[in-house]
């Protein structure tokens, strides 16, 4: 194995993205995961096919979901013998799943590969309390009637109890809203720019709806066919009448609106060889050219949480010798409108960039009219896991559009203080 | 033949009563012609969910190949429930059924349901009823059944036989499903099939079983689910409903492939030579 090759999006799929407790409350991870493999083996001709691999993975995951990418892959038409994993890097688990498999297609070890990604925020796992879990677990080991007793007699009424799974960091006790709160107040973002960039994404996704942008992008999954937080005639006045949601005091800027909600979907990308690919009559829309990813230690409050994406993309342009100003698109993830802007903000900060980045000079700021340009979360919705492979399909669309040669950035940040980033081009 | 068109599906609870009600002074050998039409029938999604989650499918827009018959069953029982109808509805046994769909049936679509009752024709443990099932899109014939029913009673020894189905492959199971007590009260409340026979040991030895059995229309349903997706598309399906399914029971799953075509078919775990149920599906 001397010499790579490159790995070419050749299309994507999603289901319309639900809110939680919406039209997907009774689907699973599996039932959304396996509509979308099938929409996207549909739409490419695909039945029957063995593929290299397919890899996908959820963030709120149940632990019989142990094999769930293999589950979705046997329910779907694809070949039995198709191989398949789940990996998990919470928002960036999409995107990780496309740089995988796009390196092993690059190093020949496949020819082609879904990436993807799921999550339901409506069916989740519910955990009973800790203390309740060590004594169910002591019953049921006990051998002898007596342990036996003894292991019953120890369950208190008061261990009852259920726990639901939040977007809550482990270590700080926080929610990633509160995190976010933080790290916007550091960058001076105000209410209005977030509540700009709200409505910007919900315009942008209504119009790419409207001129059939996702018509070859997107299933109809239980009588959804657009994305349901997608509101269309929102404006500036009533997003800005919202009360905060997160943060405290007059430097309260996060509502709900300018924060992505709990969302229900799925999503996956094929990929392919190009000589698979023209095997198979298929035209690669674009090329999966770099992938980097970053952490940020959050704990001490150094950094925020969600900007190791602002690190992982000069790390990236550097191997690559490409500025920031080098791209014809972005898709930067809007976990929360105060992301998208923080993370620009510490890219034209000489301060951050000298200082964090250990650069001469500051990355810049980027054309904002090149910036999710067929909306983003805040309009989409985000499921999790799902994200990656909305934001993949959707840029190499773009790109295809634009032509050959047209370069796309994509920033995705993750719980845990992480961030995964990646570069595509037109083929 | 005569269309009596209903105003919407009718609920089935007090039909069956009614049935139950005037079973004993049914009689007669000729089945009244006439079809039930039930127009525009709108999928629940939530009881759809409910159905394809307890029969092994995805939660899909898709509706598995036996669902028209669940949603066609309160016309089917108002069809059987009318004073002249020859055969008693409480302890029919459900015997074959042959299910074809033409096309994909998306659950956004309103199905127009046809029930119609055809001939009765002696069998050696009491008369065979055949009813025909239809559904359309927009006038367009989209899916179509054909079952036999057994009214139990004084047969003929010498009556013809049907169609013996195909025997089952030996081998090993592809898959050993343990049918947990409630089953039949489950499937009762996602498909309206409250018939006694299904509920609880006690409701069906008023009827004359030992104790309660598993609609035959469920291990139809998760036994086309275990063979993946041909029954999702244009295709046809045959299930013989042998020999009933006590609750709780442990069954395997046997499985032959040759082309397009797949015999299964359901065994007893504890006596293989026991048949439960045979299915082909042809996609």
């Amino acid at each position: 194995m001397t010499t790579t090759r490159r790995a070419a999006v050749l299309g994507g799929n999603r289901i319309p993205f639900a809110r939680q407790f919406g039209p997907y409350a009774e689907a699973s991870n599996q039932d959304m995961l396996t509509a979308a493999l099938e929409g996207l083996v549909a739409r490419h001709g695909l039945a029957g096919e063995r593929l290299g691999e397919v890899v996908a993975g959820a963030v709120i995951k149940h632990s019989r979901d142990f094999n769930l990418t293999r589950e979705a892959v046997l329910g779907s038409s694809l070949a039995p013998d198709t191989p398949a994993y789940d990996i998990q890097q919470a928002c960036g688990t999409g995107l990780e799943a496309t740089i995988l498999v796009a390196n092993k297609i690059a190093l020949g070890q496949a020819d082609s590969a879904i990436a993807g990604g799921v999550d339901s925020a409506s069916d989740a796992p519910i955990v009973v309390p800790e203390k309740l879990r060590q004594k169910l677990l002591r019953l049921n080991r006990a051998k002898t009637p007596a342990d036996r007793a003894k292991a019953a007699i120890s369950l208190r009424p008061t261990d009852l109890g259920i726990q639901v799974p939040a977007a809550t960091e482990p270590r700080t006790g926080m929610s990633m809203g509160e995190h976010m709160a933080i790290t916007a107040a550091r960058w001076r973002i105000t209410r209005e720019a977030q509540d700009e960039l709200a409505l910007a994404s919900h315009q942008k996704l209504a119009a790419a709806y409207e001129r059939g942008f996702f018509d070859d992008l997107l299933t109809p999954y239980l009588g959804l066919t657009r994305d349901q937080n997608l509101r269309p005639d929102s404006t500036l006045e009533k997003l800005g009448s919202l009360r905060t949601a997160f943060g405290s005091g007059p430097d309260a800027t996060m509502t709900a609106a300018n924060s992505t909600p709990l969302s229900d979907g799925a999503s996956a990308v094929l990929l392919g060889s190009e000589e698979w690919a023209a095997a198979h009559g298929l035209k690669p829309l674009a090329f999966f050219v770099d992938g980097e990813t970053a952490a940020v230690d959050y704990l001490g409050g150094e950094e925020g949480l969600l900007m190791a994406p602002a690190y992982a993309v000069p790390r990236m342009l550097a191997r690559q010798g490409l500025t920031l100003q080098d791209f014809d698109l972005y898709e930067i993830h809007e976990a929360f409108a105060a992301t998208v802007l923080s993370t620009m903000a510490a890219w034209e900060d000489e301060e951050f960039c000298h200082d964090r980045l250990g650069l001469d000079a500051p990355l810049g700021s980027i054309d904002r009219a090149k910036l999710n340009v067929t909306g983003s979360s805040l309009a989409a919705g985000h499921p999790f896991a799902a994200t990656g492979g909305r934001i993949v399909a959707t840029l190499a669309k773009l790109l295809h559009e634009r032509g050959s040669g047209a370069r796309g950035l994509i920033s995705i940040c993750a719980a845990g203080g992480q961030g995964v980033v990646a570069i595509l081009e037109a083929a | 033949m005569a269309v009596e068109v209903l105003d919407g599906p009718p609920s089935t609870v007090p039909l069956l009563a009614r049935a139950a009600l005037t079973a004993r002074g049914r009689h007669g050998g000729e089945v009244p012609e006439r079809t039930l039409r039930v127009e525009d029938v709108v999928v629940d999604r939530h009881r759809l969910a409910a159905y394809q989650r307890l029969t092994g499918y995805d939660v899909s827009d898709t509706l598995p190949q036996a669902y028209p018959w669940v949603l066609a069953f309160p016309v089917q029982t108002a069809l059987m429930a009318r004073p002249d109808f020859p055969v008693a509805l409480p302890g029919m046994v459900h015997l074959e059924n042959r299910v074809t769909t033409h096309r994909r049936l998306d659950a956004a679509e309103p199905l127009t349901l046809d029930v119609t009752a055809g001939a009765l024709r002696p069998h050696r443990r009491g008369r065979t009823l055949d009813v025909r099932l239809e559904a359309r899109v927009a006038g367009e014939l989209v899916w179509e059944c054909d079952s036999v029913y057994l009214g139990r009673g004084r047969g003929s020894e010498d009556a013809p036989r049907g169609d013996a189905p195909p025997a089952l492959p030996g081998g090993p199971a592809v898959a050993v499903w343990r049918l947990p007590d409630d089953l039949g009260r489950e499937y009762a409340s996602v498909s309206g099939d409250v018939n006694p026979i299904h509920l609880h040991p006690l409701s069906a030895r008023a009827m004359g079983f030992p104790r309660h059995i598993a609609h035959g229309m469920w291990t139809y349903a998760r036994t086309l689910a275990a063979l993946g997706r041909g029954s999702l598309g244009p295709s046809t399906s045959r299930v013989w409903f042998t020999k009933p399914v006590f609750l709780p029971s442990t069954v395997e799953l046997v499985v032959q492939r040759s082309g397009t075509g797949v015999l299964a078919g359901l065994r007893s775990r504890k006596d293989p030579s026991t048949t439960h149920v045979v299915v082909t599906l042809d996609a």
